[in-house]
Order: C-alpha cells, then sequence, then structure tokens
C-alpha cells in the first residue's frame, strides 16, 4: 500500500486548449487508426487484435441505444452499485476505525496489531474463502471491494487525527461542546481532507479489485464477470469492449466522480484547519 | 546511574514488553476464533479454527505421502513468476521512465495514454492474454509484468522530474558528460524514488499473482492452491495459503527491500523515511 499523501489539486489553467484537447487526442487517436488500418490490411491477425472500429461498434450495439438488447448497462450497473456499496461500507467503518486507533489508547491498542496482520494479506485472496462462506453472490464482490478499500481509508484518517491541532480540542471542550458534537463539528470536517484523498486512493485500488473478484466470483453481471465470460467463448471483441469500458469507467471514477468529490467538499467549504 | 549493560537489558526488557502488547489482540484474536469453533458456533468444515489450520500447515510442510514437497512447489512456482515479471517490468520501466521524465516532448505525447492505461486494472488483461496464450505461467507473468510496470514506471518519472535543474547545470557547466550528469548526479538523487518504485512494483507483483493464478495457473502457485482447495472444501489448505502469502510478501518488503533501503538510502542520504511525508 503506498504512503499517505494529500493530493494536489492540479492547477491545468495554465496549460493551453491544445495541451488539454489535441495532444490526448492525436496520442490516444493515433495509435488507434494505425491499428485499425495493421488490423483491416491483414498486417496483424484480426482475431486477436480486432479493429478498434469494431471494437467501438459492439459497445454500441450492446449498450442498447440502437437495439432493445442491451446488456452492457446491466453490467455497468452491476460494477458501480458493487464498488460503490463497498466502498461506502469501508468509508464509514474505515472511518470509525482510523478515529479509534488515532483517538483513543485502547482502540490504538486493539486495532493497530490487527491492522498489520490483515493489511499484507493480497485482497483477492480472500475471494475463495469469501465464496464459500457467502456463495456466488454480490456480498462477496462488495466485501472484497471493502477489504481493498478500507486500509487507505483508515491510514489516511490516522494521518489526519495526528496532524490536527489539539488546541482545537481544547477550544471545543473549554466551550462545553458534547462528544457527539466534537465527533462531528470538530473531528469530522478536521479530517476531511485527508478521508478524501483515503477515499479516493481507496476506490482506485477498489476497482481493480472489484473487476478481479468479478471474474472470480460474479455470477451473472459485472464487468470483469463479462469480459471472462466472454474470453471462454473466445469472443475478442467483446474483451476489448469491456476492457474499453473498464477503463474509461476508471478515469470516470478516479478524475470525475473523485474530483467532484473533492470539489464539493474540501474545495467549497475551503476547510482549513488550523494545525 | 544505570551501567551499560543494565540499559540495554532494559530496552531489551522494554522491547519485549511492547512485542508482548503488539501481540495480545492477535492472540486473543486466534483464542476466542478457536473457542467459537469448539464451542460449535462457527461450523468447523467451513471455518476452521486456528489448531486446525496450524496442523494443516504441519501436515503439508513435512508430509511424507503423495502431498510430499507439494507446498514448497507452490511457493516456488509463485515466486519464481513473481519475480520474472518484477525483473522484466524493471528492465522496461526504469529506462523508460528516465526517457519520459529527461524529454519533456515525448512525456507531453504520451501521458494521455499512461493516464488512460494506469487505472486500468492489471487483472483485466487476464481473459485476452487467456486467449492469446492459453493457460499457465506466460499469461501469468505478462499480468504480473503489467502490474508491477505502472508503479516502478511513475516512481522513475516523478524521481527523475524532481532532480533540480541546478545541479545538472552545475555539472554541465564544469564539462561532465552525459554519461557523468546521468551516473553521478540523476541516480543519486533519483535512488530514494527508484528503490520506492522498486518495493511498490514489487508488492503489486506479488498482490496481482494471487488472482492471476487464481484465474490462469494450470496445476501449480499458492493462488492455485488455494483455489483448488475451494473445490474440496478444504478451507484449512485456503487458509495456509493465504497466510503464506501474507508472509512471503512481508519477507520480501521488510526482508529484502528494507535492507536496501537502509544500505543506501539511510547511508547516503541520512534519512530514515522513503516515500512518507516529507
Amino acid at each position: 500500500m503506498s504512503g499517505v499523501a494529500i493530493a494536489k489539486t492540479a492547477s491545468d489553467d495554465g496549460r493551453s486548449v491544445f495541451d488539454r484537447f489535441f495532444v490526448p487526442l492525436i496520442s490516444l487517436g493515433v495509435p488507434l487508426l494505425i491499428w485499425e488500418f495493421l488490423a483491416r490490411s491483414g498486417a496483424i491477425n484480426d482475431f486477436l487484435f480486432p479493429p478498434p472500429s469494431a471494437i467501438f461498434a459492439s459497445i454500441w450495439s450492446k449498450s442498447g441505444l440502437q437495439f432493445e438488447t442491451g446488456v452492457l448497462y446491466s453490467h455497468v450497473y452491476s460494477s458501480m452499485y458493487r464498488l460503490l456499496a463497498g466502498l461506502a461500507l469501508a468509508t464509514v467503518l474505515g472511518t470509525l476505525i482510523g478515529i479509534l486507533i488515532g483517538m483513543t489508547q485502547w482502540g490504538r491498542f486493539l486495532f493497530k496489531p490487527l491492522l498489520s496482520l490483515f493489511m499484507p494479506v493480497p485482497t483477492l485472496a480472500w475471494t475463495p474463502i469469501l465464496l464459500l462462506l457467502m456463495g456466488v453472490d454480490n456480498k462477496t464482490t462488495i466485501f472484497i471491494v471493502f477489504i481493498a478499500a478500507s486500509f487507505e481509508i483508515i491510514l489516511n484518517v490516522i494521518a489526519g487525527i495526528e496532524n490536527m491541532n489539539v488546541k482545537v480540542f481544547w477550544v471545543a471542550r473549554s466551550m462545553g461542546a458534547s462528544r457527539l458534537q466534537i465527533f462531528f463539528k470538530v473531528i469530522i470536517p478536521g479530517i476531511l481532507p485527508y478521508l478524501i484523498t483515503g477515499v479516493k486512493l481507496g476506490s482506485g485500488y477498489a476497482w481493480r479489485a472489484l473487476i478481479a473478484a468479478e471474474m472470480l466470483a460474479a455470477s451473472s453481471f459485472g464487468l470483469g464477470f463479462m469480459i471472462y465470460e466472454a474470453s471462454e467463448f473466445m469472443d475478442m471483441t467483446t474483451i476489448y469492449a469491456g476492457l474499453i469500458m473498464i477503463a474509461a469507467l476508471g478515469f470516470f471514477i478516479e478524475n470525475i466522480l473523485m474530483g467532484a468529490l473533492e470539489e464539493r467538499t474540501v474545495g467549497k467549504w475551503g476547510v482549513q484547519v488550523e494545525r | 546511574m544505570l551501567s551499560n549493560i543494565d540499559q540495554k537489558t532494559w530496552d531489551g526488557f522494554f522491547k519485549l514488553l511492547q512485542l508482548g502488547r503488539f501481540l495480545l489482540p492477535i492472540v486473543a484474536l486466534l483464542i476466542v476464533w478457536e473457542l467459537a469453533v469448539r464451542g460449535g458456533w462457527i461450523a468447523a468444515n467451513v471455518f476452521p479454527s486456528p489448531s486446525m489450520i496450524f496442523s494443516r500447515a504441519v501436515e503439508l510442510i513435512f508430509s511424507t505421502g503423495p502431498e510430499q514437497g507439494m507446498l514448497f512447489a507452490h511457493i516456488g512456482a509463485s515466486l519464481y513468476r513473481a519475480v520474472a515479471a518484477f525483473i522484466l517490468s524493471v528492465l522496461i520501466a526504469i529506462p523508460l521512465g528516465f526517457l519520459l521524465g529527461l524529454v519533456p516532448a515525448v512525456y507531453r505525447w504520451v501521458s494521455p495514454v499512461l493516464s488512460v492505461m494506469l487505472p486500468m486494472p492489471a487483472v483485466a488483461w487476464t481473459p485476452i492474454l487467456l486467449v492469446a496464450f492459453g493457460q499457465g505461467d506466460k499469461t501469468i507473468i505478462t499480468v504480473c509484468f503489467l502490474g508491477a510496470f505502472f508503479p516502478v514506471l511513475y516512481s522513475t518519472i516523478q524521481g527523475v522530474r524532481s532532480v533540480s535543474k541546478q545541479s545538472v547545470w552545475v555539472v554541465q557547466s564544469m564539462g561532465g558528460s552525459r554519461r557523468h550528469i546521468l551516473l553521478n548526479v540523476l541516480l543519486p538523487a533519483c535512488l530514494s524514488a527508484l528503490i520506492s518504485g522498486l518495493k511498490l512494483g514489487m508488492a503489486h507483483s506479488w498482490r496481482t499473482l494471487v488472482a492471476a493464478e487464481m484465474l490462469a495457473a494450470m496445476s501449480a502457485g499458492l493462488g492455485y492452491m488455494i483455489f483448488a482447495a475451494r473445490a474440496y472444501m478444504d478451507v484449512s489448505t485456503m487458509f495456509v495459503g493465504i497466510a503464506l502469502l501474507a508472509l512471503i510478501g512481508m519477507a520480501i518488503e521488510y526482508g529484502i527491500f528494507g535492507v536496501l533501503e537502509s544500505r543506501t538510502i539511510r547511508k547516503w542520504h541520512g534519512t530514515s523515511k522513503i516515500g512518507g511525508k516529507k
């Protein structure tokens, strides 16, 4: 697991329109065009490397915008549902455990050793055991997402608490704030930038783990399931279509969803904790 | 006043006390788990007790029957795949990282491709590789290679880009050749980033391995062992596999890379933390 760091909000304003739109367009588009040309002309095996136009056509026909055969929506919906459910669970429990470790003696005593016991286990190694316990079900994949995301959240929450100023607590306490008030009005806003970073990093790990878990444990839907099933039928176009969806959704989660979350909370409120 | 030796024994005693404090919750968890299984609250065939798992581990290690040496064959296969993938990724990612870090034009045109590839889970490539290569080492090593490649590449790029221009200019103006700049300026300056990249790369290779082996291994590997044990409801073996995965991962991280860090960076730069807070 990587270290704890607050992601800097990149200031893209300095970059020109050319850099932001045309450079990605060309650097992604030109290889695709070359691929298309090679596959069409037969220079590369078009079974293993079907031309991009065929792949995008397959995404289009699966999307259900054209015909009533859209299964892609269900796959995307299942994957996103599992990701968000697991992430929500990890955020709530991870924040609580992180706060207990950061704030209380017994929390540190109890959870820190357990944390270092479970952290080195590769997340996906739990899949077979979860399969036995819960069966081929949404629960298994959601639990994998939960495991994958929670460590990063816990570590970031601990770092957030360690970086808080004790004086803030003194002020709140001397003004007669109750424990609940301190929790919601002091601790949560204080650790928020760190918590968001944790959720952001955790969602990256969770997305990776989810796709793999769906290959191993999903019953009928999910992008991971879709590409694994397609590999059994040697349906290369569907695999590539799934890969493109996975990459696009991964990009969407990391940059747009989590970016919006960051903007709505840390950016908007301008949370500035006195350090 | 305590004498030097007394101080040492006192320190040792204190460390032992801390270790005991650290292990207490883990031991408590194991005892509760054991009692819960013995008491019949948890079905032993679905969730075996720690003692059953331990005796299964002993059985697997010292067995003389048909299972003799099987465990070590699994471990060997897994280590071979993870290390081969790691070495391959280092050999490609570090030179590429230097290129991308040193030449801004290349970075500008390649970074969109990287930012699309980076959030791709390495395991997602497995279906394509399964169709192309079939099951076996080739597929598994390629998946682990993809898992290890990007962390190493990114650390290298960041390390190279963070080297201050001034130090390069100084050596240049003193008449240093390109080789001098590379070996005597850039390499030492970004060494900590390189090593933390290697550490991350190996960790990712090891973590990706499990999933890849579950999906694509034919006969050996710890991931295969765990997944195959599921077919026989042999949960004890599954837990032995999970514990081994964690132990070997930790041994690699602290045993090999921890020593590497202390040998190089702590010695040269005098800092004790790598990749942590500044």
